[in-house]
């Protein structure tokens, strides 16, 4: 080995010394390491490969800091040693930091170009930034190096797949088969079944369907392929691909099979040239198949429920009639929202209602005689019917008739929480939050020990705005030794309570708390994407390669989730908001001042469990290896360094920049980059996002507001810099035509518009930029109290959001009307009535009443 | 409801299934864990809008040891409170034991419940068939003992 630089190169003992620090090392030895270290260090301060080695113990050790220094140090002092780029690299993997992970990996190639742990972590490393070419690359010197190991064949065939090349990868995989066929593979070989199943999938994918059939059918024949659902789904699919007479028997191979799997169903009438769809005009085709399989499987409740979708008129009535009986006698608590579905269409909606009701007639008698022995009815077959027509009344907006029921139902057996819940949904969309959060908690106490009844209560605490009082009930479930039931549930990535009390906060002007919050949601997703990381590797060695590329394809598409929509929207709005008006920052930092005792108690709590988690990781000195991620430390645990933080747009743009591929057809993603562009005043950007919004729903109301605002900034001064001016200019003039003033703009706009609630506040918004004078603004956003004009709550919220910001005299005014027109909302009530009404939500329930009483 | 082998894209809803359940928590990795190793034996219950339900997570049991009968293992079942009395847990159970016998030759299923949770308990005993095999001593993190319980999947 001459080749070694001299300053690398250390006399047989030191050399003998290196070796065991490596070793220690591997093994996670790690006090011993750091002493091996400094043994040959004391000699040879200066060598790179050992102050590496030495600062990625001391890195494993929680001596993080001081670590990392020595690493760098080290590959300072050697710039051609592989080892010191490797351990570079293993550095910022463990802060995920991907991109320069693979640099430090490269550079560690170039010195060793054979190492096989080197190139397996490059190409994990390839696959989680999708460097698709650099992967096919890898892969083939894997494959070069060790020819030998079945996954390295499996791996480069995927590399080809992900690439594209999907003739390569088959071809690769035919090599590898035919490797194996001298091996000969045992039955039962659950890892060749997966890999033959991957087999077929790829000549599917290629259009070869008839190859991907013979393939199957030999391979399932011979038991290589064990999966015999998958074989059956993918037979079926095929048969059908090819026209063949063999598919309707496959895709009734497979109802049989799993009846419930509605799949199956469409696939059996697809095959057939039929839908699911009601207005097809071979819909009675259809429909009389499903029946068919009704009577043949009656445990199915699938073909019953698929043909309630197809059947009109009186024939709906015959099929309608005995379904809901049978779930009603059952007493199915999910029977309203099964069905609902269907009242897309009126008519059906009616027949379901009379089917209902004359349920309701019936039971109701025999559940007045408990005695009569000529029915088989149980007395809560009545219950039930009566809760089923309570969200019947309730979906069609019928607040008050579903109470009447729930009253009805309640009289009649007060213990069964389904009841309080519905009854608590029904406030809810009345505008009733503290009823409804009143009404969960009457659920919760008849049953402590279920989680569901217990999640609802605190969702409902918190569509309150009772966020301390939620907490108190989600903790009954949480870990004990957590630094808070909300810190549990973050670190069970709870999306719903993060988003469920991020909202919250943000309703009571917290904006601190729920930004934070909202970014929790983010950070959820960011680990969701380095789950995948492990599973470069894991999967191909499992070889379950057809669930593998399905993680991937998902992965890239993963925040299209709604609850990374609606956090992303949401801190976007609020980091707009403090960049608009940066006192909003300060002044929620003030308000930390008035903290109530359960509050200051809750904080302390989490400061020292936080400061106990920071103690331990500084315990350096011990044995315990402490991995190479670091240990998350939180020093702004109620958001307000996030609030004040000196780039909230740049933040904002980076939450919404996923959205604008995977969320493009939601207007509000467009109204938000807008917001942000505009600000950032990358004028191009913004017009290209109202643009894109315009093509969604050009009337929409918030861009119409978007559309005055962003000729006033681009014509304001500074102007746009002179090479994007005509081309702004063009676009300006699609957005909002030249000739046209913006106050007419704006009047035309309400003319258009005059009976739509949104349109109006709208407009008035608008008024409000062009200076109109306060009476005027008054005059335009009241006449959404018009009798023509469909309000809902939403909607009066933000209008009366609205009056108060422009300090308008009539809110109070407003506020009345709306006490009127919604009379069981209590959201529209002044603080002091408020004050009261939260008390009785969260007090303990009230007796349940002996005695039934009088329901008009 | 529709039942139906999962996919990844259902991990998220049955991990939220599973959070407003159920007491027992996982983070998504070790959904992703079972999906990577034993990607046919869960099922997922749906309903019209495509949100899960109820869920069987699943696994085969692998601590037996090299000349152990192999056996499948319920990690996680669940139904939503509202969407009981359909039957639902035992067809979910059905589709997976059914996987696990002829995919892996699974002789029996295996799953731990808390010695608390007599609804559960009374679902895999009386409506899934499953008899109590032994009593493991403080099993839950939370110090609860655990009934092992079982059920054979030989004809």
């Amino acid at each position: 080995m001459s080749d070694i630089p001299a300053k690398r190169a250390l006399p047989p003992k030191e050399s003998t010394l290196f070796k065991e620090l490596l070793t220690l090392y591997e093994t996670r030895q790690l006090k011993k390491g750091l002493k091996t270290a400094d043994q040959i260090l004391k000699k040879f301060p200066e060598h790179g490969e050992t102050t590496c080695m030495k600062g990625l113990v001391l890195t494993h050790m929680g001596r993080r800091e001081e670590g990392i220094e020595l690493v760098r140090k080290g590959v300072r002092l050697d710039l051609t040693s592989h080892i010191c780029w490797h351990v570079y690299g293993l550095i910022h993997k463990g802060e995920k930091n991907y991109e320069e992970a693979l640099k430090c990996y490269t550079q560690a190639l170039r010195f060793d170009k054979e190492n096989l742990n080197i190139l397996r972590d490059a190409a994990q490393l390839q696959t989680q930034l999708r460097i698709y070419d650099g992967l096919v690359e890898t892969r083939h010197t894997l494959l070069k190096i060790r020819p030998a190991m079945r996954q390295h064949w499996m791996a480069l065939a995927v590399a080809y797949h992900l690439n594209g090349n999907l003739a390569e990868a088959k071809k690769i995989l035919e090599h590898y088969e035919a490797t194996l066929k001298a091996q000969n593979v045992p039955d039962y070989d659950v890892e060749h079944s997966e890999t033959m199943l991957y087999h077929v999938r790829l000549l599917e994918d290629l259009g070869e369907f008839t190859e991907a059939l013979a393939m199957l059918d030999v391979n399932a024949k011979s038991r290589a392929i064990v999966d015999r659902t998958s074989i059956m789904e993918i037979r079926a699919r095929l048969l059908s691909k090819l026209e063949s007479d063999e598919a309707e028997h496959a895709w009734r191979v497979l109802v049989e099979h799993n009846p419930d799997c509605y799949e199956y169903y469409r696939g059996y009438l697809s095959n057939l040239g039929l839908t699911l769809d009601a207005t097809d005009a071979n819909a009675s085709r259809a429909l009389s198949i499903l029946e068919e399989f009704s009577i043949q499987i009656p445990r199915a409740t699938a073909p019953r429920r698929l043909a309630l979708t197809i059947a009109s008129g009186d024939h709906f009535k015959e099929l309608v009639t005995p379904y809901l009986f049978s779930g009603l006698k059952k007493g199915v608590p999910s029977l309203f929202s099964d069905i609902k579905g269907l009242y897309q269409d009126t008519p059906k909606q009616q027949i379901i209602e009379e089917v209902a009701v004359a349920a309701r007639d019936k039971f109701s008698s025999t559940s007045l005689e408990p005695s009569s022995s000529t029915t088989d009815i149980e007395p809560t077959t009545y219950l039930w019917t009566l809760y089923f027509l309570a969200q019947h009344h309730s979906y069609l907006g019928r607040h008050s008739q579903a109470l009447k029921m729930l009253e009805l139902a309640l009289a009649h057996t007060p213990t069964l929480p389904e009841l309080h819940m519905f009854k608590g949904r029904v406030l809810k969309r009345a505008g009733d939050l503290l009823g409804g959060a009143r009404c969960l908690e009457d659920a919760r106490f008849l049953d402590g020990q279920d989680r569901f009844l217990n999640t609802k209560s605190a969702k409902y605490r918190l569509r309150a705005g009772m966020v301390e009082e939620a907490s108190a009930l989600l903790g009954l479930f949480t870990k004990k030794d957590a630094i808070s039931p909300g810190a549990d549930l973050e670190d069970m990535q709870s999306l719903f309570y993060l988003i469920e009390e991020a909202d919250a906060h943000n309703k009571n002007g917290n904006f601190g708390p729920a930004l934070k919050k909202y970014m929790a949601v983010n950070k959820v997703f960011d680990e969701v994407e380095d789950d995948q990381y492990d599973f470069h590797g894991y999967s191909l060695r499992k070889f379950t390669i057809n669930i593998y590329l399905n993680l991937l394809t998902w992965e890239d598409r993963l925040r299209s989730h709604p609850a990374y929509v609606k956090a992303a929207l949401s801190a976007s709005r609020i980091f707009v908001a403090v960049h608009d008006d940066p006192s909003i920052g300060t002044a929620a930092n003030a308000s930390g001042a008035q903290l109530t005792d359960a509050q200051k108690k809750a904080k302390k709590k989490a400061k020292k469990a936080a400061q106990k988690i920071q103690e331990d990781a500084k315990k350096g000195s011990n044995n315990d290896d402490k991995g190479l991620e670091p240990t998350p430390k939180d020093d702004d645990p109620d958001g307000s360094k996030l609030l004040q933080c000196t780039d909230p747009l740049e933040r904002a743009a980076k939450l919404l920049k996923p959205l604008v591929t995977l969320a493009d057809t939601n207007i509000e993603v467009w109204i938000a980059t807008y917001d942000v562009a505009v600000r950032r005043k990358k004028y191009l950007q913004a017009s290209k996002a109202l643009a894109q919004a315009a093509a969604i729903d050009s009337e929409y109301p918030e861009l119409h507001i978007r559309r005055v605002e962003f000729r006033q900034a681009v014509s304001s001064p500074p102007e746009p810099p002179q090479a994007v001016a005509p081309i702004l200019a063009d676009l300006m003039s699609k957005l909002l035509a030249d000739e046209v003033s913006s106050e007419a703009f704006n009047s035309q706009y309400l003319q258009r518009h005059s009976a739509s609630a949104p349109a109006i506040l709208a407009v008035a918004k608008v008024q409000v930029k062009l200076q109109a004078p306060r009476e005027q603004v008054e005059e335009t956003v009241l006449t959404a109290m018009r009798e023509e004009v469909p309000i809902d709550i939403k909607t009066a919220l933000a209008i009366v959001a609205f009056l108060g910001t422009i300090k308008s005299p009539r809110e109070e005014e407003f506020r009345t009307w709306c006490g009127e027109k919604f009379p069981l909302a209590t959201v529209f009530k002044p603080a002091a009535e408020l004050a009261a009404l939260r008390e009785l939500a969260l007090a303990a329930p009230q007796e349940v009443p002996d005695k039934v009483e009088d329901v008009p | 409801m529709n039942i139906r082998p999962v996919k990844v894209d259902d991990f998220l809803g049955m991990q939220a299934c599973n959070l407003q359940n159920l007491p027992e928590n996982y983070t998504m990795k070790y959904y992703l864990y079972h999906a990577m190793t034993w990607p046919s034996l869960s099922y997922v219950a749906e309903d019209h809008k495509g949100r899960i339900v109820g869920y069987i997570l699943a696994k085969m049991d692998e601590d037996g040891g090299e000349d152990a009968e192999p056996h499948g293992h319920v990690t996680s079942i669940s139904i939503l409170r509202s969407y009981r009395r359909l039957g639902l847990a035992k067809k979910l159970m059905v589709q997976s034991q059914e996987a696990m016998a002829t995919i892996y030759r699974a002789s029996f299923v295996s799953l731990h419940v808390r010695k608390s949770n007599r609804a559960a308990l009374g679902l895999y005993r009386d409506t899934l068939g499953f008899t109590v095999q032994d009593i493991e001593k403080k099993y839950y993190a939370d110090g609860e003992d655990a009934y092992a319980m079982r059920l054979s999947l030989k004809p």
